[in-house]
C-alpha cells in the first residue's frame, strides 16, 4: 500500500510541477505577448501590404537591402510564414537566398518583437525562460539576439548566392537574375 | 446594357474572400446598409458591374434580388446576419468572423476591409446573353432609384460635404474596429498556437523536474550546452545537410532542447551568458523543412526550388557554425557581474 501511495504521489508530482510551471507562464508571458501582438496587428493593418509590396520590389537590386533589410521589414511586418510571399518580387536566382535569410530573421527578431513568430516562440522562450528565472533582464538577450542574427543572416542570405551558384553549375540549371517582365512585374518598370 | 462579374477580395487586415459577383436576371441590385454615408466603392461597383445600388436605410428590396450587402459593421450584427441570409456580403471594416453570428461568416460569402481597390473586373461576359428578356425590370427599377442614388460624382460629393460628422464618426469606426479585429486575432493567435505548446512544454518540464531525468539530462547537457565547443558541435549537427530538414517540422525540437537549455541556466548549471550562442546553436537547422513550401510562397518556378533546396541546405551547414561563434563572441559582457 506505501509502495503505492508512493507511487501515486510522485507520479501526480510530475503535473503539480508542470501546473506550476505553466501557470507561471500563463501570468507572466501571455499577458506581455497578447498586448503586444494586439498592437502590432493594427499597426500593421493599417500600414498594409501594399507598402511592404513596393519596398520589395525597390529592394531586390543590391544584397544589403535583399538580406538585411527587406528581411527584416517582412518579418516585422508579415510575420511567419506570410512575409516569404514578398520573394515572388525577386529574380528567380536570388529567391533561395533571400529564403534562407527571412527563415532566420523570423527567429532571431522573436525575441523583441513576439509578434513575428508566436508559433515557434519557445526557441527563443524556452532559453530566455532560464534567464528570466535568475532575476536578469531578458531585453538585454533580445537585442543582442536581434543584433547578431541581423548580421549572420545577411551573411547567411549572401553565402546563399554561392551555393545556389555551385547547384547550378554541377546540376547545369541556369536560374535568371534579371526581374521578370511578367504582367504582374510590370508595375516595377512603371514605378522604377 | 451589359453586367459584368466583379471579384472582390480582402483589403489589408482584412478576412474572407474573394468572391465573385455576378449580376444575373433575378439578382441585378446591390444594397448598402452605411450608417449615413456612401462608400465610395458603392459607386465603383456600379460602375464597373451596371448593377443598381440601394440605400437599405432607406428602400428595402426582397432577399432574392440582392445581389451583394455592402456593410460597415465592426463586428455585432450586421456582418452576420446577410451571411446568414445567404448574401454576398461586403464589409469596409476590417472586421473578421465575429458577433452573435459569428458562426455564418466564412471565406465564401464574406470578405471585410474592402476599398476601391480590392474592387476588378472579372474578364467574362458570360451574363450579357441574358440581358435583352430584362430591360423591362431594369427600367423599372432605375425609374424608382435612378433620381435618388444617381451615381455621378457632384451628388456623392455633395453627400461627402454634408456628412462631415458622419465622416468623423466612420473615421473613429474604423480606428476601433481595427483595434478590436487585431485583438480578436491576437487572442485567436495566443489560444490555438502559443497556449497549447505551452502546456506541452510545461508538462514536459514537469516531467524532467519531477522524476529525476532532470538530473540526468543536466549531467549530459551542461558539458554540451555550457561551454563554446559542445555548442558549435550541437549547431553543427543540426546543420547537416542530411539532417537539418529532419529536426525542422514546427520548429519543435529547436524548442524543447532550448527549453532543457533554459532550464538548466534557470537552475544554474549553466552560466546565463551562454544563452546567446545557444540560441543560434539550437536553430541552425532553422527552415530546413520548410524551404519547398517557402519558395512556394515566393512564387518560385519549379527549377529553382530543385536549385534552392540542396541550395539553402548546404548554406546553413556553412552558416551553422560560425553564427554560433559570433553570438558566442557577443555574448561577452552580457549579464557580467
Amino acid at each position: 500500500m506505501k509502495y503505492i501511495t508512493g507511487f501515486a504521489s510522485g507520479f501526480m508530482n510530475l503535473f503539480q510541477t508542470g501546473g506550476k510551471t505553466f501557470i507561471t507562464w500563463m501570468s507572466t508571458i501571455i499577458p506581455v505577448v497578447l498586448l503586444l501582438l494586439v498592437l502590432m496587428n493594427t499597426i500593421i493593418s493599417f500600414l498594409g501590404e501594399e507598402r511592404m509590396e513596393k519596398l520589395a520590389k525597390a529592394s531586390s537590386r543590391n544584397p544589403i537591402t535583399r538580406y538585411m533589410i527587406l528581411p527584416f521589414l517582412a518579418a516585422f511586418m508579415l510575420g511567419n510564414p506570410m512575409s516569404f510571399s514578398l520573394g515572388r518580387f525577386m529574380p528567380e536566382f536570388y529567391k533561395p537566398s533571400y529564403y534562407a535569410a527571412l527563415a532566420q530573421f523570423n527567429h532571431t527578431s522573436n525575441g523583441v518583437f513576439p509578434h513575428i513568430n508566436p508559433g515557434e516562440l519557445f526557441i527563443w522562450l524556452g532559453i530566455a525562460q532560464g534567464v528570466q528565472k535568475l532575476g536578469l533582464n531578458t531585453m538585454d538577450l533580445a537585442v543582442r539576439y536581434l543584433l547578431v542574427g541581423l548580421v549572420m543572416n545577411f551573411i547567411g542570405g549572401w553565402v546563399t548566392d554561392f551555393t545556389t551558384a555551385y547547384v547550378c553549375k554541377t546540376s547545369g540549371v541556369i536560374l535568371s537574375k534579371e526581374v521578370k517582365l511578367s504582367v504582374k512585374e510590370q508595375g516595377e518598370t512603371d514605378a522604377a | 446594357m451589359a453586367w459584368k462579374s466583379i471579384k472582390i477580395t480582402k483589403g489589408s487586415g482584412g478576412y474572407g474572400g474573394p468572391l465573385i459577383i455576378t449580376p444575373t436576371e433575378q439578382k441585378h441590385q446591390f444594397i448598402y446598409v452605411t450608417g449615413g454615408e456612401r462608400p465610395s466603392i458603392v459607386d465603383r461597383i456600379e460602375k464597373l458591374t451596371g448593377m443598381k445600388a440601394v440605400d437599405a436605410f432607406k428602400t428595402s428590396i426582397p432577399d432574392e434580388e440582392t445581389a451583394l450587402a455592402i456593410i460597415d459593421c465592426g463586428g455585432t450584427l450586421r456582418c452576420g446576419i446577410y451571411p446568414k441570409k445567404g448574401i454576398l456580403t461586403v464589409n469596409v471594416l476590417p472586421t473578421g468572423k465575429s458577433g452573435p453570428l459569428q458562426k455564418f461568416i466564412h471565406p465564401e460569402i464574406y470578405v471585410s476591409a474592402v476599398t476601391d481597390k480590392q474592387v476588378a473586373l472579372v474578364d467574362d461576359s458570360t451574363e450579357t446573353i441574358a440581358t435583352t428578356a430584362v430591360t423591362a425590370p431594369i427600367s423599372e427599377t432605375e425609374e424608382t432609384t435612378a433620381p435618388k442614388y444617381d451615381s455621378s460624382k457632384k451628388l456623392t460629393e455633395q453627400l461627402h460635404h454634408t456628412s462631415f460628422i458622419a465622416k468623423i464618426g466612420t473615421g473613429a469606426g474604423k480606428v476601433v474596429a481595427t483595434f478590436n479585429q487585431a485583438a480578436k486575432e491576437s487572442v485567436q493567435t495566443v489560444i490555438n498556437t502559443i497556449i497549447p505548446f505551452m502546456a506541452f512544454v510545461a508538462l514536459l518540464i514537469g516531467i524532467i523536474q519531477g522524476s529525476g531525468i532532470g538530473k540526468i539530462f543536466a549531467k549530459l547537457m551542461s558539458p554540451l550546452a555550457g561551454n563554446v565547443v559542445g555548442l558549435c558541435v550541437i549547431g553543427f549537427v543540426c546543420s547537416l545537410p542530411f539532417l537539418s530538414p529532419l529536426l525542422g517540422p514546427g520548429a519543435v525540437i529547436g524548442q524543447v532542447i532550448g527549453t532543457l537549455i533554459g532550464l538548466e541556466i534557470g537552475k544554474g548549471t549553466i552560466p546565463p551568458q551562454y544563452a546567446l550562442p545557444a540560441l543560434f546553436a539550437i536553430n541552425t537547422q532553422n527552415g530546413c523543412d520548410f524551404i519547398p513550401v517557402g519558395l512556394g510562397l515566393e512564387e518560385a518556378d519549379s527549377k529553382t526550388v530543385e536549385v534552392g533546396v540542396p541550395s539553402v541546405l548546404y548554406s546553413r551547414f556553412i552558416n551553422g557554425v560560425p553564427r554560433v561563434l559570433v553570438a558566442w563572441v557577443a555574448s561577452f559582457g552580457l549579464y557580467a557581474k
